[in-house]
């Protein structure tokens, strides 16, 4: 049972910073073409060469990139779709969060 | 015109199918791609400087015709199709270099050589299709003529760091062959940066293919 306990407490405290809301906000990106994990990559190399981008999360399930800021800092929405396109996608949406 | 009969009928019964892996990369992308099987071995390394060319250096050893190309390659997206649940592509590939042969006719001939070729895919998370072909010229030594053609299919749908498993057939004709449609079923692993592919073909000659994308 303890061990249960402790496991559990493991899990949920491992888990904590997926569910953490980042100080520079978050941005989500439909994108077209996103297939495989090449696509995945390309986005993720793109961006991180952006200073104000902390990590992208990329789902390939449902096709969304989050794009995750540093403190402070932001881009906006027309260099985001530049970047896309750089990378050789397509932006299909885009929603901002927290 | 025998060659382009063969091209379009490559492209006809085929359809848009066969890459081994994508010639263009991300900018600022590296790959390399290392290629064996039973007509040759073949190293290409190539840098992308935006997401549409991609430049870099192919070697190739061919066995039968004992036969080597040391050449500079440009590789040119020429149009991608972006759907939200696919991916399609067109790309021309070409290079020109030095060609050296010891097979007996040659006796350790050199010779200025170029290859160009089309490659075209659609890919979803299941289901992928290729095709390829490229046109040789080596002056002094030879000159051929090859296209491929892969189906290949996901057991699984894996996300973004997962080991993926692609289970293909591809198809290769080689009019020049005296048997000149060879068919490798093969299995592809794709994880993170590295790419592996391994078969083996109707002749029973072996397929083993590794790519990194950096």
């Amino acid at each position: 049972m303890k061990k249960l306990f402790l496991t559990t407490a493991l899990l949920v405290l491992l888990s904590l910073p997926a569910f953490s809301v980042h100080p520079g906000g978050t941005v989500y990106a439909d994108v077209n073409g996103l297939v495989c994990d090449f696509c995945a990559r390309a986005l993720e190399k793109v961006f991180s060469k952006q200073k104000a981008v902390e990590f992208i999360n990329v789902d390939l399930d449902e096709k969304i990139i989050t794009i995750h800021f540093n403190e402070g800092q932001q881009l906006d929405d027309e260099t985001i779709t530049q970047l896309i396109t750089d990378s050789g996608y397509n932006l299909r949406k885009i929603r901002h969060g927290e | 015109m025998q060659l382009l009969l063969y091209a379009l009928l490559g492209i006809g019964l085929i359809i848009p199918s066969l890459v081994q892996a994508r010639p263009v990369s991300y900018p600022g992308g590296w790959t390399g791609m290392f290629m064996n099987d039973g007509d040759k071995n073949s190293a290409h390394i190539h840098y992308s400087p935006t997401a549409k060319t991609s430049i870099g250096y192919r070697f190739e050893y061919w066995r039968d015709k004992e036969m080597t190309l040391n050449a500079a390659q440009m590789n040119n997206l020429l149009k991608r199709w972006n759907n939200p649940d696919s991916q399609a592509n067109l790309y021309i590939k070409s290079g020109v270099g030095i060609s050296h042969s010891d097979a007996d006719d040659f006796d350790g001939e050199a010779s200025l050589a170029g290859f160009t070729g089309i490659a075209a895919d659609w890919e979803n998370r299941q289901y992928f299709i290729s095709y390829e072909n490229r046109y040789t010229e080596a002056i002094k030594i030879d000159d051929f003529f090859q296209q491929s053609a892969r189906v290949g299919w996901a057991p699984y749908k894996g996300d973004y760091g997962d080991l993926h498993t692609w289970l293909m057939l591809q198809v290769k004709h080689t009019p020049e062959a005296d048997n000149n449609f060879t068919f490798t079923p093969l299995v592809r692993f794709f994880k993170n940066v590295h790419l592996f592919e391994a078969g083996m073909n109707n002749r029973g000659e072996i397929l083993f293919n590794y790519v990194f994308r950096y």
